[in-house]
């Protein structure tokens, strides 16, 4: 097909004619000084080989494919979690505006967000100003319930004082003085998007619990054996939490959820914008001051979080984003442990269907080979269901993961046989993902979108689990916890393996043998 | 940072720019950035304007100096396509540290370029300054020339931290670097009266080349695009040009006034939207290069191929016309957009509510007014709130416009259609327009829109009860 005035073709089709491929091949050996092919395949293979993962693995200060994003953004995502609350980061816009369009495509929905807008003069001579104005701006644009501050890198570098700042901004009538206004330091240059999760969570309780930034007494805990529940920076938190619910509503048990994010980023197309949806109501993050007991479903977005609570004589127990058969009871069993509930037969009833979906599948799975990446938590959950399904992880990496996350990985491999030939990489990105799957291969790759640099590299099929999704539609909606998310997550990971095995056995009279209608 | 400071001085009194020209000599030099409105919503900023200016240039490796906030968010998030190096899309960052934020991020800055060259060897290196690196004090030009030097490679600073100002600012501001340490650098190996440079084109979703066809038969040679699908070499080489077509008129009018004023190469200002904006453009570059010394007969050529390709463009856009008959769709874009796709809606029968003009020149709002004459209806500044007040009241049929206002139309139960940055299909050129108006007809036919406007089944039969009930 020749690309001409009559016809224009659009990029998918527009070099794939004969003319083009014959034409840029001509231009290449002619203009471009081409090495010999037999150069051009030495270099490609020696990136493939051990001795250049030795290089890369010796790189210091370059980081290259990094899986992780900045504090603020988890801020902002904690923030989202509360009724009617706008979360508002001190610093420059253009950061905003990267929260904003980094949420909104991947939970497809608008994400509201604003910040103090800061330009030079503000990084010469602080901040100070544009967070008044900002906040009065805001307040009056959005009337928001709350406004939850976070910062950038920006107003961290100049060292701006949020909680002295945001007094004087209720004193200059900003916003009244009663207005729920907790805040959290989230510079980028630390930790990553968990963390900021963590800081600003921790802000939003201690603001309720700890008197509201002296306008209120603080708050004495009169136990009322209710639970706590926080679902952690979580890109199937729209699933998940309604999942969660639909449990505990199923085992009776009298809950508040600490950061709800379900709703506004899953609203309906009904003749009505809301910019804010549903999550906790600011009575109910006070209230929970008084519960018997919190759970996190991931620890390394919790820290510091869990230590406050605790502080208050809450037990606290932390799961690492547990997916499958054992984490779900796991899970179910501390909440009955804690609450005295029982878990119904109903319950029961959905773990034997996922014991015998996977019992239906297991010849598939058995024995394959995975490499891993993602957020420290999220990594520990499915590389505990992997070892569930009789599947061998091989590499799991984080890039946002530390020596503990390391320690506890490794523990978790030690438990199963399945585990012993994988190895752990904390602080390591894509690009030595890269030289990983080049030189120990594995069959499958789970990671999110970024993922599928890797998987055309090295042509290692990538399952998409993780955040950001961004190329594929809609997964968030289903959740991966509980019987029923072990289910999603088993069938996502076997739609995979079967669309590759298709893919490798149809070249007609040579390999498809193997293509079958029954797999 | 004080050199950072007069470059942006300099860029608020460019005299290319018609919005600056039109201002009183005071207001002119506090410059053209729109103050902007803390604790409003707000779009990018300088470092990503200047990023996305830039990065369409595929053979160079574009390293961002700063925390994992600016890198990661934004990696390969623009859907400019390359015919040859995919090495833009990869994504290089510092990834700073709190120990680089006290002891000085230039080191580790330094042997990330080198780690880059000699991994890659790229044709070069773009350094991007963000707020962090720029608030510590990192000296990112003696760094990129220490580089240099050393490396035998072109490592170009970028110096354009996000607080500086506005997105516009920064693809204002990455012209200045293009001017500054690329063009004019190189010597191309042979040049021909036929040369053109198009500037501010990003080959989104690869429209150049819809347009790069009638060029080819007309024999005129694109020595240079700034920076749609371009390497570093050809940007480089770009003042050997003839003449130059300047595409949006408000991202790098510096390039092309400053290319005129250095290099002698005259610059007219077009669009590839809209049928008879094409023709103008294709005009327009052919009455340049004449003017320059190209033989006259390129004149009557290009009639031809104007002739011949707008009546086949209406005559395909034609049986769209009674399905689009008095269908009304509000524009809600930028720039040049505003008006010059306006006259080929008007032709496939579709009724234009309403068109943005937020950034929009003097002379696009005259446009506009020509071409609708009996209700120019232009906002300056459309608030999601009354944008979505409109689309609710469906004072119109369908919304075009870019990604961040989807959902707004979504939620309001809109038809909506994707015309900016992150669009799949490309709008440009002849072909574009009746690419345009067969995906209007598309999104209106779809029968999911009726459905979304409708009640769920069981409200229809409570409300059917209840009508019952007061008849009766």
């Amino acid at each position: 097909m020749s690309q001409n005035a009559e016809k224009v073709i659009d990029h998918f089709e527009l070099f794939r004619g004969p003319e083009y491929t014959e034409m840029l091949e001509n231009k290449k050996c002619m203009f471009e000084n081409p090495v010999l092919p037999e150069e051009l395949t030495r270099v490609t293979e020696w990136t493939k080989s051990q001795e250049y993962r030795e290089k890369n693995f010796a790189r210091e200060a370059l980081t290259i494919n990094p899986a992780k994003a900045c504090q603020p953004l988890g801020a902002v995502f904690a923030a989202l979690g509360f009724e009617g609350t706008l979360p508002f980061v001190h610093g420059s816009q253009g950061c905003v505006a990267y929260y904003r369009s980094h949420f909104s495509r991947h939970f497809k929905e608008p994400t509201s967000a604003v910040s103090s807008s800061m330009t030079e003069d503000a990084a010469v001579f602080g901040g100070l100003n544009n967070l008044i104005d900002g906040m009065a701006n805001a307040f009056s644009l959005y009337k928001p319930k709350m406004i939850a501050v976070s910062t950038t890198c920006m107003a961290e570098v100049i060292g701006d004082d949020l909680n002295a700042y945001i007094k004087n901004a209720k004193e200059k009538g900003s916003v009244p003085q009663d207005f729920d206004v907790p805040f959290a330091h989230t510079p980028a240059f630390v930790g990553s998007h968990v963390t900021g999760y963590d800081n600003a969570l921790k802000g939003i309780i201690e603001h309720f619990w700890n008197g509201k930034a002296g306008t209120a007494p603080r708050l004495e805990r009169e136990p009322n054996g209710k639970l706590n529940f926080i679902g952690g920076f979580d890109g199937y938190t729209v699933g998940n939490m309604r999942e969660i619910k639909r449990l505990f509503d199923l085992m009776g048990v009298e809950y508040t959820i600490l950061g709800d994010n379900s709703d506004v980023w899953d609203t309906p197309s009904d003749g009505e914008f809301r910019m804010y949806d549903g999550g906790t109501r600011l009575e109910d993050a006070a209230n929970a001051v008084h519960a018997q007991a919190t759970i996190s479903m991931q620890e390394f977005c919790t820290e510091k979080t869990l230590d406050l609570i605790e502080a208050r004589g809450q037990e606290v127990i932390a799961f690492n984003h547990p997916i499958g058969v054992e984490g779900t009871d796991r899970f179910l069993m501390e909440v009955s442990r804690l609450t005295g509930k029982a878990i119904p037969a109903s319950i029961a009833k959905e773990r034997g269907r996922l014991v015998d979906a996977i019992a239906d599948s297991n010849a598939h799975i058995h024995g394959k080979k995975f490499a891993l990446y993602g957020d420290p938590d999220l990594t520990l959950g499915l590389a505990g269901f992997l070892l569930e399904l009789g599947a061998e992880p091989t590499h799991i990496l984080s890039t946002n993961g530390g020596k503990e996350w390391t320690q506890k990985v490794e523990a978790l491999l030690a438990s199963s046989p399945f585990g012993k030939n994988c190895h752990v990489y904390a602080g390591k990105d894509l690009w030595h993902m890269r030289s990983l799957l080049f030189t120990e291969p594995v069959d499958f790759l789970i990671g999110n979108t970024y993922g599928k640099f890797l998987e055309r590299d090295t042509k290692t099929p990538l399952i998409r689990i993780g955040f950001p999704i961004f190329d594929r539609h809609h997964h968030h909606r289903y959740p991966v916890w509980g019987y029923q998310g072990g289910l999603n997550v088993l069938v996502t990971i076997l739609d995979k393996i079967f669309d590759h095995m298709d893919a490798t056995t149809n070249d007609v009279s040579k390999n498809d043998y193997s293509f079958d209608i029954i797999r | 940072m004080s050199d950072l400071h007069a470059k942006v001085q300099q860029v608020f009194d460019e005299p290319g720019c018609a919005t600056n020209q039109a201002k009183p000599t005071r207001e002119r030099k506090k410059g053209c950035n729109q103050l902007l409105a803390p604790g409003a919503a707000a779009g990018g900023c300088a470092f990503d304007g200047a990023k996305i200016a830039l990065q369409p240039i595929t053979d160079v490796a574009h390293l961002i100096h700063g925390p994992i906030a600016c890198e990661g968010n934004s990696w390969d998030g623009r859907g400019s396509k390359s015919s040859g190096s995919q090495l833009y899309r990869t994504s290089f960052s510092t990834d700073m540290t709190e120990q680089d934020i006290v002891f000085g991020g230039e080191k580790h800055l330094y042997k990330a370029i080198q780690e880059i060259a000699g991994k890659y060897n790229p044709a070069a290196v773009f350094v991007y300054q963000t707020c962090v690196s720029a608030m510590i004090g990192d000296d990112l030009e003696a760094v990129c020339k220490a580089a240099a030097a050393k490396l035998g490679k072109p490592v170009i600073p970028v110096n354009v931290p996000g607080f500086v100002g506005s997105k516009n600012l920064g693809n204002k501001l990455a012209g200045e670097v293009l001017l500054d340490h690329v063009i004019g650098t190189e010597e191309p190996e042979e040049t021909t009266p036929y040369d053109i440079n198009i500037i501010g084109e990003y080959n989104l979703s690869g429209e150049l080349w819809q347009v790069k066809p009638l060029l080819d038969e007309l024999g005129i040679r694109i020595l240079a695009c700034i920076s749609g699908d371009a390497k570093y070499h050809e940007v480089a080489r770009s003042h050997r040009a003839r003449a130059a077509m300047m595409v949006c008129s408000k991202a790098m009018i510096n390039v092309a006034r400053k290319m005129e004023e250095r290099y002698g190469i005259p610059y007219f200002e077009g669009s590839f939207y809209g049928i008879g904006d094409m023709s103008d453009a294709l005009r327009n570059i052919a009455q340049l290069l004449v003017d320059r010394g190209a033989p006259a007969e390129l004149l009557a050529r290009t009639e031809v191929v104007i002739a011949r390709e707008e009546s086949r463009a209406w005559q395909r856009i034609a049986p769209y016309r009674p399905a689009l008959l008095g269908k009304s769709v509000l524009l809600f874009t930028g720039g040049v957009k505003s008006w010059s796709v306006v006259a080929a809606l008007q032709e496939a029968g579709l009724v234009i509510t309403g068109t943005s003009v937020k950034k929009s020149t003097p002379g696009d709002k005259e446009r506009i007014k020509e071409l609708m004459k009996e209700d120019p209806h232009m906002f300056d500044d459309l608030k999601p709130r009354e944008m979505y007040r409109m689309l609710k009241e469906a004072q119109t049929d369908i919304m075009l416009s870019g990604g961040r206002s989807q959902f707004v139309a979504l939620k309001a139960r809109m038809p909506w259609l994707d015309i900016n940055q992150e669009r799949h299909q490309a709008y440009a050129g002849y072909e574009g327009m009746v690419t345009l108006v067969r995906e209007i007809e598309k999104a209106l036919c779809n029968p999911i829109w009726e459905q979304i406007r409708k009640p769920a089944p069981w409200e229809h039969a409570a409300m059917d009860d209840e009508l019952a009930i007061h008849i009766a």
